[in-house]
């Protein structure tokens, strides 16, 4: 039943603005996108082989709006009603709203559903929970005995990939698209940064923008360009059964999805299809997969049983189903299971749209409609940093690290999605100096950006065997962690004593120029006043042009024309690819990732001080080194060590970043010293647990790039009262004049008993006055307060759903609660930093803290104050 | 005087030294299914040479596997032409004068993993030697049956006759020493070959080198058999054999220490002319290359050693599943019914290595469920090498009580060949697997 698209290109232009690699769904949406906004003359598709190629028989169809992440329900939500669009002016996509049913064997699932369902109110996706008996009436052949319940989601659906695609690539012809088959991309070439043209196998083509959908083919792809484009995926076996024609089926029987079984199901032509993602994946180490016929491979059915198993298992009368086909077709897939979209780091214009894990159908319209928006209007509707590309460093394109972690990805889809999610692959691969002692002293690690940070700290008898061995950190529950004791006891060391964390893993850059230069890109790239003072630290965003959050960091002046910048360990690669955007073009500025070669340690506490005075001959009192500056000290017997007096957490403190080769030194200089001040390992959980309690908001949790400084209690940090120009100033003002819509909140849940019932995670709605009104994005248990503490935007919806004018008045005037699971608690609202009891006040810092009040902050609305 | 650290080599590269020489085939019809061979190296270079064949112009295979002493040379040279030998002793008349009157003379047989190559000087030696041989052939050549045992016996005899005349004759017409014959006549090497044709097996053994039958019993336990008897002092036959050859006054010196003359352990073999020639040839051709030393003490009587092959028939039953050849390395090692039981259990788990291939259209997701249960529980007992010569080499060096142990295995092959020639042999192995249900339908 396969057709042949008409109307293709016989020659190729020696010119387009945009040309896109790869005519399969995901290349067709974006041009069909591209050419709704008037682009589709100037748009060309190269096509290595002939579109729609990929087998049907390879391909599941399934489409799902329910995904884990706010992105990509909007992602999936757009592909549906694309689809809807085409098929209402009567383009075949296969389309079928049929409904899925999601069925759980465990109580954790349950409560999986449960959360979902109460998130669906934020993320408008009308669902329903059911029982074992209603599961078996919207699916008669299933077996529930072992089911304890389900989610049943009506607006779901299938659809045809193949039909898709087509429809697409019509539709896009139509509107002047130009489409090549048979034709293969040879080199993409960049000029100044930026894209300037490809070659092909029947000649070059001029563009400005190039997109990447090469899909399963997209890493290659990525590395024929100049310089090479990392894409990171790596193909595994994925199997698709199918049977032979089943009496009585409904065409309208719903897609059933087993995730506890790893499995679904659907009906396909009055058979059913099924397949799933098994926990341990094959990896395929076939180098050479050229076109679409090496893309199948035999089946290796006792790797495919795993599944068989469970599909006998939940729907018994398959047993008698005549096998038709099982298709073992290879699938790409990224180190950590995500689609990989957005803007290469290594060439402006470069798009990449990949890695859609077999779901390339509920993903296309989406991603490509983001894609588009970027191209055309420079930034995509929402924020998209956790499918960006740029969330990837060197190491996760290494093969043989990819081939390690993708035995463990496709499992991640149907996986149960605990909080503090870790993998166990492609482990010890970044580890600061220290980290050996800190495995011996009981770290259990957690991996961000690919470098082991320790999470907690396990207590560790003394004679225990050394080396210990590497333990990887895991939650495994939506109530309260196993490891909550040991956080607390952590906790209590850094309010109380002394705690030692390690910051290694922060993004430390440093920028400097011959004359002012640096200082006159800062202040065009900030927020924030970077004019201090030699010695000072400034804390400040880095807006876009909508004064969204792109980056939010620290900036210590090193000396006049010298900052050391640190940012959140996710910004590796995104914060220079956003600076580099902006360098002067005469190479005036220099940027160096600096990341590597400093450990840093940070002691927190109200001894630290004491404890730092004993290693050190500067006199460290707020006189000579006051709290949020920057001083470059010797440190036991070592030397150029910059130390900052801050935490990041509020707590008073100081971060040292060590050259790596006196780390070791200096911590056991710490911890000897230390001893007597009672000075503890802390891991990342307790300095999580700080900030979130200090009301602290993080770069990537809480802020994005759709979050501007006013939503979050930050303008006294805007240089407003400055005539110096910066990009988002204009959206800034705007945005004083008018009021913002949704105001960052600490919300303390009062009858929220942390034994007993399932914690806050994140994500959760918040209702005011029984009217949902936002969602939580961070959250803690607060030792201190003895409360659940959760972070979150409030925002003021009319009855239409339109966001208002929020107000201090607004907010505090409410009646909040929080939805966890479908139970809504209670919770108290704070506008401001909380003023936390301690034992152990510090009136020097106390009193600097006063001094900064030269800002005024009540002059603006969010004025908690914030180092 | 080596006094690096020793790094030892990990399971990877264990199994890939264990592996390098690996050699599978399989047919698609008659007796063999498949066989598998592996060498391992403990001397450098190895010793040990092994050759298999198809005889083109009547029906069967041929086997060997050849154990050589004092160098390489003559394990090599009858590596290459041993199984040509035979296969010229099996032609019908017909055939033999056929090829008799060839310019280039058709191949007698079919090798199968053939790297070695004779150097040009010696082919056309062994060339006119084996035309010679044809030629006694056809004399010697009566009508009727051919009787397989006498022509194993008379082949090989004649094989070992000509590394003697490849020497002797130049050297008795121009007084001229061929160096390179005269090193194959002065090494010597044991040989254990396989014929099978049909059901039937024969196996012709000269020295101690041994064939081991595993055979499956009506209770499904594997038991060995092992075909031949290695001509070694432990054997009592061979030793009244060489006593009764020999005048009574020599009873005291011709076995040694267990060895011929106090220096050969196996009590026949091929070349190893110093115990075959008199010792005034040796003293004009063995003394000038290696001294005095060349003849051996109380050398009164020679020849003291013969290259007459053991031939031992067996009639191949559907219980017969494979057959083992290996030198004296392996069974240095392990016992006939421990190499049986290992190949045995191999046989199981390495069907396993092959995807499973659906046996019938229609069939219900039910049944493929049942099978990969029963497969599922026998892949538990995979073996790591798909090659049993392979799986035997490993079990034979690396084995203890629980298993194989990888820290001896890593140990006993990083020890470099002069020590290494202390704890092993070198190994060669050859097994071959019987299609039991084409022996079923063999007749009788």
């Amino acid at each position: 039943q396969k057709k042949n698209l008409s109307n293709c290109l016989e020659d190729l232009p020696s010119k387009a603005k945009v040309v896109i690699c790869g005519g399969g769904v995901m290349g067709a949406a974006v041009a069909y996108h591209l050419s709704k906004r008037g682009w589709g003359g100037d748009t060309v598709i190269i096509e290595k082989e002939r579109v729609g190629q990929g087998s049907r028989w390879h391909s599941s169809g399934l489409v799902g709006a329910f995904k884990p992440s706010l992105a990509q329900v909007k992602i999936a939500q757009s592909s549906i009603q694309l689809l809807k669009d085409l098929e209402s002016q009567g383009k075949e996509t296969g389309w079928k709203q049929c409904g899925s049913l999601l069925i759980a064997r465990t109580r954790d699932r349950m409560t999986v559903y449960r959360r979902m369902k109460s998130q669906s109110v934020s993320w408008g996706i009308p669902c329903e929970l059911v029982n074992p008996k209603k599961c078996q009436e919207i699916w008669p052949l299933l077996n529930v005995d072992d089911v304890l319940g389900g989610l049943w989601i009506p607006g779901d659906g299938v659809g045809d990939p193949y039909l898709f695609c087509m429809s697409l690539m019509e539709e896009a012809i139509k509107n002047g698209v130009g489409v090549k088959e048979e034709c293969s991309i040879t080199a993409v070439h960049s000029k100044n940064g930026r894209v300037s043209g490809v070659e092909t196998t029947q000649g070059p083509i001029e563009c400005q923008y190039f997109v990447n959908c090469a899909g399963f083919w997209a890493r290659q792809v990525g590395q024929l360009a100049k310089p090479q484009v990392k894409v990171p995926l790596l193909p595994c076996e994925h199997y698709y059964l199918h049977t032979k024609q089943i009496g009585n089926l409904d065409p309208m029987t719903p897609v059933l999805r087993d995730p506890d079984g790893y499995i679904y199901l659907r009906e396909r032509d009055g058979c059913i299809l099924a397949g799933g993602f098994e926990p341990i994946a094959k990896p395929v180490y076939e180098e050479e997969i050229e076109n679409s016929t090496q893309r199948c491979l035999p089946e290796d059915w006792d790797h495919f049983h795993v599944l068989l198993q469970e599909l006998l298992k939940r729907v018994p009368s398959l047993n008698q189903s005549v096998l038709h086909k099982l298709c073992n077709g290879l699938e790409a897939f990224s180190p950590d299971c995500k689609w990989i979209v957005g803007e290469a780091p290594e060439i402006f214009n470069y798009h990449v749209a990949a890695g859609m894990k077999t779901v390339g159908i509920s993903a296309a319209g989406g991603v490509a409609e983001a894609t588009v928006d970027e191209i055309v209007e420079g930034y995509t509707k929402y924020d998209m940093y956790e499918l960006d590309i740029s969330r990837f460093l060197g190491l996760h394109n290494n093969k043989r690290f990819l081939r390690d972690r993708v035995k463990e990805a496709p499992g991640i889809h149907y996986g149960l999605p605990y909080p503090f999610h870790e993998f166990e692959t492609g482990r010890n691969l970044r580890l600061s100096p220290i980290y050996p002692t800190l495995r011996d002293k009981g770290a259990v690690f957690g991996q961000v950006m690919g470098y082991e940070r320790p999470t907690w700290f396990e207590s560790v008898e003394k004679e225990a065997d050394m080396p210990r061995p590497f333990k990887i950190a895991h939650t495994k529950t939506f109530g309260k962690p196993h490891w909550f004791e040991t956080v607390q006891r952590e906790y209590w060391a850094c309010r109380e004593a002394i705690g030692l964390a390690d910051y290694s893993s922060f993004t430390k850059i440093d920028i400097q120029s011959q004359g002012n230069e640096v200082v006159d890109l800062l202040q065009y790239l900030c927020s924030n006043d970077v004019d201090v003072p030699v010695g000072s630290i400034i804390h400040t965003g880095m807006q876009n042009e909508r004064g969204g959050y792109e980056n939010d960091c620290s900036l210590a002046r090193i000396s006049e024309n010298h900052y050391m910048m640190i940012a959140p360990t996710i910004q590796q690669t995104r914060c220079k690819v956003w600076m580099r955007r902006h360098l002067p073009v005469n190479g005036s500025v220099t940027l160096s990732d600096v990341t590597s070669m400093y450990t840093a340690i940070c002691i927190l506490g109200p001894f630290t001080r004491n404890l730092l005075s004993e290693l050190t001959d500067t006199d460290l009192s707020p006189s000579n080194f006051p709290f949020f500056t920057f001083k470059e000290l010797d440190v036991g017997l070592a030397n150029g060590v910059r130390a900052m007096n801050l935490t990041h957490t509020g707590e008073l403190g100081y971060v040292l970043y060590i050259p790596n080769e006196f780390a070791l030194h200096v911590y056991n200089r710490l911890i000897s010293q230390g001893e007597k001040y009672g000075i503890t390992h802390v891991g990342y959980y307790a300095a999580r647990s700080l900030r979130v309690e200090k009301f602290f908001a993080f770069w990537g949790q809480d802020l994005d790039t759709m979050t501007t400084p006013l939503e979050c209690g930050r303008t006294w940090r805007v240089k407003f009262d400055k005539d110096i120009p910066f990009i988002g100033r204009e959206a800034l003002l705007k945005q004083r004049e008018m009021g913002v819509t949704r105001q960052y909140v600490q919300l303390l849940l009062t009858d929220h008993e942390h034994e007993l019932d399932l914690w806050s995670w994140g994500g959760e709605p918040i209702y005011r006055d029984g009217n949902y009104c936002g969602q939580t994005t961070t959250t803690s248990y607060g030792f201190t307060f003895k409360k659940q503490v959760c972070l979150g935007f409030v925002q003021n919806l009319d009855k239409d759903g339109i966001p208002q004018k929020v107000t201090n008045d607004y907010i505090l005037s409410g009646h909040y609660e929080i939805d966890i699971a479908g139970i809504r608690y209670a919770a108290k609202v704070n506008l401001h930093s909380p003023n936390l009891p301690t034992k152990y006040p510090d009136k020097e810092r106390d009193v600097y803290q006063a001094t900064r009040k030269l800002h005024d902050p009540t002059q603006f609305l969010g004025r908690h104050y914030q180092p | 005087q080596d006094d690096s650290v020793t790094v030892l080599p990990s399971p990877q590269e264990v199994t890939a030294t264990l592996r390098k020489n690996e050699f599978n085939k399989e047919f698609t019809y008659g007796t063999i299914k498949s066989y598998d061979s592996n060498q391992l190296a403990s001397n450098n270079p190895i010793e040990d040479t092994r050759s298999e064949g198809q005889c083109i112009f009547t029906p069967g295979f041929l086997m060997g596997v050849f154990d050589g002493h004092g160098g390489p040379a003559c394990a090599q040279v009858i590596s290459k032409r041993m199984l040509k030998y035979i296969a010229a002793s099996l032609l019908s008349v017909h055939n033999l004068e056929k090829i008799k009157k060839q310019e280039v003379m058709d191949n007698l047989i079919e090798t199968f993993n053939d790297k070695a190559d004779i150097v040009q000087d010696l082919k056309v030696i062994y060339e006119k030697s084996f035309r010679k041989y044809l030629d006694d052939l056809s004399k010697l050549h009566e009508e009727g049956d051919v009787d397989v045992q006498t022509c194993l016996e008379k082949s090989i005899l004649h094989l070992d006759d000509d590394l003697s005349k490849e020497v002797l004759d130049p050297y008795s017409t121009d007084g001229f020493i061929n160096h390179k014959t005269l090193s194959v006549a002065l090494s010597g090497a044991v040989a254990c070959i396989a014929y099978i044709d049909g059901p039937h097996l024969y196996v012709a053994n000269i020295g101690d080198c041994n064939a081991v039958l595993g055979t499956m019993t009506e209770e499904n336990e594997w038991i060995s058999k092992k075909i031949t008897k290695e001509h070694n002092s432990e054997n009592i036959d061979e030793l009244k054999r060489i006593w009764n050859e020999h005048p009574e006054n020599e009873r005291n010196t011709i076995i040694r220490r267990d060895r011929l003359l106090g220096e050969l352990a196996p009590l026949r073999s091929l070349g190893d002319f110093r115990y075959k020639w008199s010792a005034d040839m040796l003293g004009k051709l063995a003394v000038p290359l290696i001294g005095q030393r060349a003849i051996p003490a109380n050398y009164h009587t020679p020849p003291y050693l013969t290259a007459k092959p053991d031939v031992f028939y067996h009639r191949l039953t559907p219980k017969d599943k494979f057959l083992i050849i290996a030198s004296d390395g392996i069974w240095d090692m392990m016992t006939p019914l421990q190499s049986v039981k290992l190949v045995g259990e191999h046989m199981k788990g390495k069907v396993f290595f092959n995807p499973l291939k659906l046996p019938k259209k229609n069939i219900q997701l039910g049944d493929i469920n049942e099978l990969l249960l029963h497969r599922k529980e026998s892949l538990k007992s995979k073996p790591k090498d798909r090659n049993a010569a392979t799986h035997l080499i490993r079990h034979a060096i690396g084995g203890t009580e629980y298993g194989v142990d990888h820290s001896r295995l890593a140990h006993l092959l990083s020890l470099s060949p002069d020590v290494s020639r202390m704890f092993r042999d070198d190994m060669t192995v050859t097994v071959i697997y019987f299609d039991s249900e084409y022996l079923r339908q063999c007749p009788a």
